[in-house]
């Protein structure tokens, strides 16, 4: 039985301008990848990535979207929120040579996996991207982590302006080869990436995903053959896999089960993937 | 799929005897599709209202020792978007499909029939019984014996399908209610819905778990009333009826079948052992047979009537 638990926040710090990251103190033995439903019992339940999470404490970090997430932005810490799970699939653990892309706030769960791939010995390669400067998040957290991390930006407000997508074409293909432990530089700059002294060209074993659909869907496009997990989102209701609010096609696969973690295999075999989604009442939404 | 579990209902060739029941797994046409796949004999579409309804807030469901509650809130996309899902489903499926629909007047019913009547399902289920629109609707049309025949008899002038009456635990007399159901023309019962409604409170919180506050009980806990509710009905009236409330085994499924049910509809154990519990249940059903020496599933032995 997966129980429903009441906590207090123990903290809440600010990551952006509309992204915070509440902290409960509370064993939930979550991995990368996965979430949790939490309420506070005034309308709505929501699906939530884990970003961090340790043996005795755990994070969520929310963006502010809609009516829920105003409210929660409205707590203070000692404040009690309720929380089921975890829910969900998460990420396989490579220790070889991993990108990871993240995409908007879509790059929250990436920074846990990130922690377990480091420890796992992975060569680890982050492309962090958002819409300007003040939508990144997680770059300190990721630099601490002493990877690789390439920062880009869809306006030019940090780094060049470029798409996280197209950079990730160029390292997969060993076009650019990201430089370690490259400190406040490590925005893209095409200059700082060409390697004269080649290392062996290693090729990717892996590549992680979290961000928008459409940002997935370019992004499958550029990884060839490649093995990768992508994280997705879909109206989650009831979480446990009975509903069928997140189910997708034509697999019928419910995403709060099965998901949100799908491999190569499965998202292969999508076809909704990119193309549309369903909203409260069920009815199709295209992308 | 073993032969053994092949049966009719009413028009019907069946490959098992288990149902998935309206309200789960019913969203795309890929849930009805993965749940036939997995075992189902016949799956239900989510109940269609006429509008698309989003439903009710979160928290829709709470759990318990002894099972669930919920209140989704019939959120559906419509019939006209849900007939699509249905209609997508048989383009990939031989399973049989009742398209369950919801409303609180006959116009609606008729309007919703006639929608039916261009789709692919094979049965049509009136909903009228669901819980938790309370605040919206009142109280269910299946309390009133009266409103059960006058609705009944008119979807069964118009309607191509044969017609279900799905029908509600929390009654004092679901015999009546049934057997009007029976004498307007109905084709088979359908029950029970979800018992109650009940309420779990947060006591850190001091808050219902719930954000409707109440929702119907599924689960194990509600087999015992499931069984009396359809071995009284058994008892009254000739028409099929699928039986449903906490079913998560073979012997759950049998004793649905010995209270007189001739289809066994499985929904939250979905929760308790995974999409793969039709055919798990299926499985139990055959064993259950063979130590018994039953060839087929008419020769699973009923209770006696009440008299």
């Amino acid at each position: 039985m997966n129980k429903r638990i009441t906590l207090k926040i123990a903290k809440i710090e600010d990551e952006t301008h509309d992204i915070k990251t509440f902290t409960f103190k509370h064993k939930l033995n979550a991995k990368p990848g996965q979430f949790i439903m939490i309420t506070d019992f005034e309308g709505g339940e929501k699906p939530l990535s884990i970003s961090d999470c340790s043996e005795d404490e755990f994070s969520i970090t929310v963006k502010k979207i809609g009516e829920f997430t105003s409210r929660l932005f409205q707590k203070r810490e000692g404040d009690f929120m309720s929380i089921r799970g975890a829910f969900g699939s998460s990420f396989f653990i490579s220790d070889g040579k991993v990108l990871l892309v993240g995409g908007g706030y879509g790059s929250i769960p990436l920074y846990l996996l990130a922690k377990y791939l480091s420890e796992a010995g992975a060569d680890i390669s982050v492309i962090n991207g958002a819409r300007t400067k003040n939508d990144l998040v997680f770059c300190d957290k990721f630099r601490e982590l002493g990877i690789k991390l390439i920062i880009t930006t869809d306006d030019g407000t940090y780094g060049e302006k470029v798409s996280s997508v197209d950079v990730a074409r160029k390292i997969l293909s060993n076009q650019l080869v990201p430089k370690p432990q490259l400190g406040n530089n490590d925005h893209f700059q095409a200059g700082a990436w060409k390697r004269e002294n080649d290392e062996k060209k290693k090729k990717f074993d892996f590549v992680y995903a979290a961000g928008p659909e459409m940002m997935m869907k370019s992004l499958q496009g550029v990884i060839g053959d490649i093995e990768y997990e992508f994280i997705f989102e879909r109206y989650m209701k009831c979480a446990i896999g009975i509903c069928g609010n997140c189910t997708m096609d034509p697999l019928g696969i419910r995403l709060c089960v099965e998901g949100p973690v799908l491999s190569k295999k499965i998202v292969e075999q999508i076809t909704e993937f990119g193309k549309y989604h369903r909203d409260a009442t069920g009815k199709r939404i295209l992308y | 799929m073993n032969k053994k579990l092949r049966t009719k209902f009413l028009n019907a060739e069946i490959k098992s005897p288990l149902v998935l029941p309206a309200g789960i797994m019913d969203m795309s046409f890929s849930g009805l599709d993965i749940s036939a796949k997995n075992g189902a004999g016949i799956v239900t579409s989510k109940s269609f209202t006429l509008q698309p309804r989003t439903g009710h807030k979160g928290p829709v469901v709470a759990e318990f020792e002894g099972g669930f509650l919920n209140a989704m809130g019939l959120c559906n996309p419509g019939i006209v978007d849900g007939l699509a899902e249905t209609n997508e489903f048989k383009e990939r499926s031989d399973t049989p499909v009742i398209v369950s629909v919801f409303a609180t007047n006959v116009n609606d019913f008729l309007k919703l029939t006639e929608y039916v009547n261009t789709s692919k399902g094979d049965f049509l289920e009136l909903n009228l019984s669901c819980p938790n629109v309370f605040d919206e609707f009142g109280i269910p049309l299946a309390a009133s014996k009266d409103e059960v025949h006058k609705i009944i008899k008119a979807v069964k002038k118009i309607s191509e399908f044969p017609v279900i009456a799905k029908l509600s635990p929390n009654v004092y007399d679901i015999v009546s209610i049934a057997k009007a159901a029976e004498s307007a023309g109905a084709d088979a019962i359908c029950m029970i819905n979800t018992v109650g409604p009940g309420m779990l409170i947060d006591t850190k919180m001091v808050k219902s778990v719930l954000f409707n506050k109440f929702g119907g009980l599924s689960g194990p806990c509600i087999k015992p009333i499931a069984l009396k509710l359809i071995y009284q009905t058994y008892s009254e009236v000739r028409i099929p009826i699928i039986g449903m409330g906490g079913v998560k085994s073979g012997e759950d499924a049998i004793e649905m079948m010995m209270a007189g049910a001739s289809m066994v509809g499985v929904g939250t154990a979905v929760y308790y052992r995974g999409i793969e519990v039709f055919n798990k249940i299926n499985n139990e059903i055959i064993e259950f047979m063979d130590k018994n020496e039953y060839s087929n599933l008419e020769g699973v032995p009923k209770l006696e009537k009440l008299k």
